[in-house]
């Protein structure tokens, strides 16, 4: 065995649990691997992993594990990186809308922003909206995500868009939006900036608007 | 129950899963007290329990239903243990967060940290006196007039509510046969349940919980197959044993698991359309041995028009409704975002263009 770091990338495309994984990142540092390879394994693994589930190879059990997996590392790596290496692309305020207290969804778009080497600030669940202003004036992260399941709760995601209007602050950041009953039409509608379908895409989304 | 017993009747059966309070208020013009979920017993207050019982026995009266689904009442001397932050914990470890919008308990969490935490946790004894308390006193109240379900909580989907999404998934790869002791208890407290709602004159059960999200099942085909389907099947032999038909209801795309849940279940409830379900296609697949309830699209019934909601119910009534085997339904429930107005223009289509013979 002398490949761990392609052993890494496997144990993320195939989801094979975080035993293996620690052992083969175990591995990878006693040869002294640079922890930047070992995350771009992990990276390479993990969009695989996200790709079969887009295909519907993989179910949500597999992402969710994916994404347990991610965390593992990056606790294992953080002694090992050195100050440069633990910049993100960005910080990103996420948070289920007013109105909605499902969580699932919106801590899988946190994860795996997480995984894509963002700083992800989570408010949780029923966030008013001007908690979102608040947030976005004081920490002045680039994107705000906003989740929620309950079409109930999607009224409050234009809510936050008018505060952040009203607030003078929406050229300030991009806002994503994403959830069970969104489309990309909604998100046109109020003027959001990016929609993700599925955790996958939210991450793909959230670069691209970076780039805009 | 024609339409149960797969014969087509001479009207498509409508009924709704569940009817948030706010609509309830507004069609019986009464007011609820107490405590409510669509999801657990949150209150053995009877007082509260037989007003809210009154409200949808008048109220499905009122639309004219012809099936009336039950929830199980909390055991007589049950009281929820209440946080101090405003959550509450059920029978199951499971922790409910109170929605003020819809003024219903919803699972927000789980006391179950590790393994060990359920193997202290004392499981919820079946024989509790008082869980048939609102499904005797619904049967009392209608009599013959429509066909009465008992509602059960899936055992996977309580299994998988019960503990944090994160924890169920890492067992998932770790502790397996954990979670497979955990689903056969579950399944253990339905099988005595089920006998309970067939000696309280029930005729079907419905079973919730979803096995899916949006774009599949939540676990692999393979943990349906091995696990879960097994589970499910004891209890549609314990009902069909005792003369009730198993109505399963889940959202998501079920399409991959479907072919194994139609060999087991009596109907399917819910055939969500913003998960791509496609009720065509399951009538043309199914049809024949599956009840079809729901796809009229609880996000439509929010967001549309009238108008556009007749079309969509002419639509699943054109599709799912020849030759019988289905109820014409929402795909859940009317939730406290619908419109009240787009949920009974679904029913006066209903009537309108529900009349026997239906052709596609």
């Amino acid at each position: 065995m002398s490949n761990p770091l392609g052993e890494i990338e496997h144990a993320f495309r195939d989801v094979s649990g975080v035993d293996q994984m620690r052992r083969y990142v175990e591995m990878a540092l006693a040869e002294k691997t640079q922890p930047s390879e070992i995350i771009t394994s992990m990276r390479k693994g993990l969009s695989a992993a996200g790709t079969k589930y887009e295909q519907g190879e993989y179910f949500l059990s597999e992402l969710v594990m994916s994404g347990i997996m991610a965390r593992e590392l990056s606790e294992m790596l953080k002694p090992y990186l050195r100050r440069d290496e633990t910049q993100s692309l960005a910080r990103i305020v996420i948070g289920t809308v007013k109105g909605d207290l499902h969580d699932i969804g919106k801590n899988l778009v946190s994860t795996m922003l997480s995984s894509a080497g963002f700083d992800v600030q989570d408010l949780g669940v029923d966030v008013p909206p001007e908690k979102f202003v608040e947030i976005v004036k004081r920490e002045k992260p680039r994107v705000v995500a906003m989740s929620c399941l309950l079409t109930v709760a999607m009224d409050a995601m234009k809510n936050v868009m008018d505060r952040l209007k009203e607030s003078g602050f929406r050229s300030e950041v991009k806002v994503l939006v994403g959830g069970r009953p969104i489309t990309s039409d909604f998100a046109e509608q109020i003027g959001a900036d990016g929609y993700g379908v599925d955790a996958i895409e939210a991450a793909s989304v959230a670069k691209g608007v970076l780039t805009r | 129950m024609t339409t149960l017993d797969h014969t087509e009747p001479d009207m498509v059966p409508i009924t709704e899963m569940a009817i948030e309070p706010v609509h309830l208020e507004r069609i019986t013009q009464t007011k609820l007290v107490g405590e409510s979920s669509l999801q657990t017993q949150v209150s053995a207050d009877r007082r509260a329990e037989t007003n809210a019982i009154a409200a949808t026995v008048l109220a499905y009266q009122k639309l004219g239903f012809e099936l009336l689904p039950c929830e199980l009442s909390a055991p007589d001397w049950w009281k929820p243990r209440k946080n101090p932050d405003g959550t509450m914990i059920d029978e199951w470890g499971r922790i409910l967060s109170h929605d003020t919008k819809c003024r219903t308990w919803v699972p927000t969490g789980s006391i179950f940290t590790s393994s060990e935490d359920f193997e202290r946790f004392p499981l919820a004894d079946p024989d509790a006196p008082g869980r048939m308390f609102a499904i005797e006193e619904m049967r009392r109240r209608i009599g013959d007039e429509m066909a009465l379900g008992g509602f059960i909580r899936d055992s996977f989907a309580c299994a998988w509510e019960m503990f944090k999404i994160n924890d169920f998934v890492r067992w998932l790869y770790e502790k397996p046969s954990f979670l497979q002791r955990v689903i056969e208890n579950v399944t253990d407290f339905n099988v005595e349940i089920i006998k309970q709602i067939a000696d309280a004159k029930a005729d079907f059960i419905l079973s919730g919980g979803d096995y899916a999200e949006k774009k599949g099942p939540l676990v692999p085909p393979k943990f349906f197959k091995d696990v879960v389907f097994p589970n499910l099947r004891r209890q549609v032999e314990v009902a069909h044993r005792a003369g009730l038909k198993f109505i399963k209801h889940s959202d998501g795309n079920l399409n991959p698991i479907l072919d194994d849940l139609a060999k087991i279940v009596d109907g399917l409830h819910s055939l969500d359309p913003s998960a791509g379900m496609d009720i065509g296609d399951v009538k043309r697949r199914y049809g024949d041995r599956l009840v079809l309830i729901g796809n009229v699209s609880v996000d439509n019934l929010c967001r549309k028009t009238e108008k556009e909601i007749i079309e969509e119910t002419k639509g699943c009534l054109r599709k799912a409704a020849p030759g019988g085997g289905y109820i014409l339904s929402s795909s859940n429930s009317w939730y406290t975002d619908a419109k009240l107005e787009n949920c009974l223009a679904m029913v006066d289509a209903g009537r309108k263009y529900g009349r026997y013979p239906i052709h596609d």
